[in-house]
């Protein structure tokens, strides 16, 4: 589907608008209320993005630093230059355990590089262990929104879809609902030999990762089977284990609006004892997929700042009305319109860099202080100059005619004459089909001007009031 | 604060050290042709990071703590000594009706609760009713308790059972999240914080407690007699 076909079929879905207003709302309150916990919230922002522009700038060292202290903690770091060298590391990893199953905790790298697709290739069956993501993936959907990726679906349809796949009774009640799916997964859980998560954090200092979580499915994931496979972008490293206060800080309250989520995992390699609990492996795989390109400018590598929290899109006036669905991108919202173009190519998703007003309220809302809207223009800048949009034909012609009118007086009241005879407006179907022009004053300024406006003073009653509509 | 360059581990097959040869280079490549820009657009690049803002003390660390374990959904009981510990937690495992009881090997767990099940099978822990455990640490700004691998095997009594009980010392209670951090023992394979019940709102927004973890977290806090 085109996006303006996604945009139009969104916005004619009035049962998502209703969702999305009540999701973006109460995440963008909440978000509001829970700043107020912290003594200087623009201090915090400002520190978070300081410490994220020295680990990129020095992004080898720390990711060296990093992959030497976690393998001396036992695990074992792999690299991936794409999504396809990444599932192929996982696939690989998982067929040498034997693994018929694997159990997935929630992660958007995972979805970036489509694992679970590649995994069923292998005959591997991937269970999405989040409720939201298990919900669509029972479904056959994808995430609409990375922190609550179900939010486009009702209860009666997330009840008519456990009814059928499940077998359960139908439910109005979401604890009803929730319980099925937690007896579900327990049994999954119980058989599951790997389980793939992915990172939030990455700290160089100690070879330590970091997962964020609210429903105690990472931390199955992470401790149940004996092979845990960890995927993280290259840009999720930081320097100490300290800058770890500053991140928990501003990830949840940006979030969901929580001071903490329910649960925090920090791992450092495997256990140290048999008798200890853990995993006996733990694999990390270290994402590329186009973010050492974002490294090349200042105005691109921030961009690699971003903690996922989903602010940007509760506050944004584009993603509240159309969802995540709409963009067709798998990181939707502000952040998906600069992240998208920059991994999978300009040419591929030329449209997301004009999915915005240019409002500047998911730049406000960000914790690390990330410039989307720059970011945006930097990436339309690159669509006309590369020509990846649409033919771009018709509008070097009109800007060529336009120049050519307004350098020359005579032609330009010549111009305007005929059009007001003719009562031409200017050919901006795309514009004019969902706004409305002003009509041409029957007499332009400079006539009036000559027909004594400069003598007789102003006498504005003579030109007719321009009418709406 | 740029750690040195890191010896080059030999590890891996020929194409993996190639994947990492070539992401490394990139990374290079592309911050070396950033540099010659980056002086007129990002000043604040090289910038230290601002002094951290210290945390307000709390007055009392352990009201604190409990209003916010409050506030999360956890509940609480002061207790004096391991005496009142062990009536406090008989009694929490009687109300609740739990009869199979998983216990961490904390000493203090099997001082206080003597008849608890440990050593379980994955299959046998998902039939427990409780699990009790220590916490090593709390966070009196957040109602967080701080489970450490490095002490005790707490990961999976702590979190498969649908009701966890952790005991902690009220004089193990930190005031900040900094605080914590600074004093973990990072040693630890895993270091889990936990705040309040495992929750979700994936259904329509709407909150439920207990989906993957527990739904009742329980902090038994224990006053030095």
């Amino acid at each position: 589907m085109t996006f303006d076909g996604g945009v139009r079929a969104a916005l004619g879905d009035v049962q998502l608008r209703g969702a999305l207003r009540q999701a973006t709302t109460l995440f963008g309150d909440r978000r509001r209320t829970a700043l107020v916990s912290i003594p200087d919230w623009e201090a915090t922002r400002e520190r978070a993005r300081a410490i994220k522009d020295e680990t990129l700038l020095h992004l080898d060292r720390y990711l060296e630093q990093f992959t030497a202290n976690a393998e001396r903690a036992g695990a074992q770091v792999h690299w991936a230059r794409d999504g396809g060298d990444a599932c192929e590391l996982i696939g690989r990893i998982a067929e040498q355990h034997g693994a018929r199953t694997v159990v997935k905790s929630k992660s958007m790298a995972t979805e970036e590089i489509h694992l679970n697709a590649a995994l069923a290739r292998r005959g591997i069956e991937p269970i999405e262990t989040d409720l939201g993501e298990y919900i669509i993936q029972l479904a056959g959907e994808t995430p609409s929104h990375i922190v609550v990726p179900a939010i486009h679906k009702t209860k009666a349809q997330i009840a008519a879809l456990f009814a059928d796949k499940l077998g359960i009774e139908p439910s109005d009640d979401a604890a009803a609902l929730t319980a099925a799916a937690r007896r579900a997964l327990r049994r999954r859980f119980a058989e599951a030999d790997v389980g793939i998560s992915g990172v939030n954090f990455a700290v160089a200092e100690t070879g330590t990762i970091l997962i964020l979580e609210n429903e105690g499915n990472a931390r199955l994931t992470t401790s149940l089977p004996r092979t845990h496979i960890a995927l993280m972008g290259i840009e999720k490293v930081i320097p100490q284990f300290a800058d770890l206060e500053v991140f928990l800080q501003l990830l949840p309250r940006s979030g969901t609006g929580q001071v903490l989520t329910a649960y925090q995992s920090l791992l450092t390699g495997v256990k140290r004892r048999p008798e200890d609990e853990g995993p006996e492996e733990l694999h990390i795989v270290l994402l590329d997929n186009g973010r050492s390109r974002m490294l090349a400018a200042p105005v691109t590598r921030q961009s690699l700042a971003c903690i996922r929290c989903g602010a940007c899109l509760n506050a944004c006036p584009v993603y509240r009305q159309i969802g995540g669905h709409a963009y067709g991108s798998v990181y939707p919202g502000p952040i998906g319109a600069i992240l998208t173009p920059q991994l999978i190519g300009i040419e591929r998703s030329a449209h997301l860099p004009y999915a915005s007003s240019l409002c500047g309220a998911c730049r406000d809302v960000c914790p690390v202080k990330i410039d989307i809207p720059a970011v945006l223009l930097h990436l339309r800048a690159q669509v006309i100059e590369q020509h990846a949009g649409k033919s771009r034909r018709l509008e070097r012609v009109a800007f060529r005619c336009y120049t050519a009118v307004m350098a020359r007086p005579r032609l330009y009241e010549w111009t305007m004459r005929v059009a007001r005879a003719l009562h031409i407006m200017p050919p901006l179907r795309a514009w004019t089909k969902w706004r409305d022009l002003r009509p041409l004053a029957p007499r332009s300024f400079r006539e009036e001007w000559r027909a004594g406006l400069s003598k007789a003073g102003p006498s504005l009653a003579r030109v007719p009031r321009a009418r709406s509509g | 604060m740029t750690p040195p360059r890191v010896e080059k581990a030999k590890q891996g097959t020929g194409s993996v050290d190639a994947a990492r040869d070539q992401i490394l280079r990139s990374i290079r490549e592309n911050l070396a042709r950033s540099a010659r820009d980056a002086v007129t657009h990002a000043p604040s690049d090289h910038a230290p990071p601002k002094p951290r803002v210290p945390s307000p003390e709390p007055l009392d660390a352990v009201e604190r703590f409990t209003s916010q374990l409050e506030a999360v959904g956890a509940h609480w009981t002061l207790v004096r000594g391991e005496v009142e510990a062990a009536r406090a937690l008989r009694r929490i495992l009687s109300d609740a009706g739990a009869k199979r009881v998983a216990g961490s090997d904390a000493p203090l767990v099997a001082r206080v609760l003597p008849g608890r099940l440990t050593g379980l099978s994955r299959d046998e822990l998902f039939t427990c009713d409780a699990g009790v455990t220590t916490a090593q640490w709390g966070i009196a700004e957040t109602g967080t308790l701080v489970l450490e691998s490095a002490r005790e095997r707490s990961r999976l009594a702590s979190l498969v059972p649908p009701i966890h009980i952790a005991l902690l010392s009220t004089n193990r209670i930190c005031a900040s999240l900094g605080d914590a951090l600074a004093r973990v023992d990072v040693t630890s394979h895993a270091i889990t914080l936990i705040t309040g019940p495992s929750r979700t709102s994936d259904i329509e927004l709407t909150l439920v407690v207990g989906v993957h973890g527990p739904q009742t977290v329980h902090v038994l806090l224990l006053e030095e007699e």
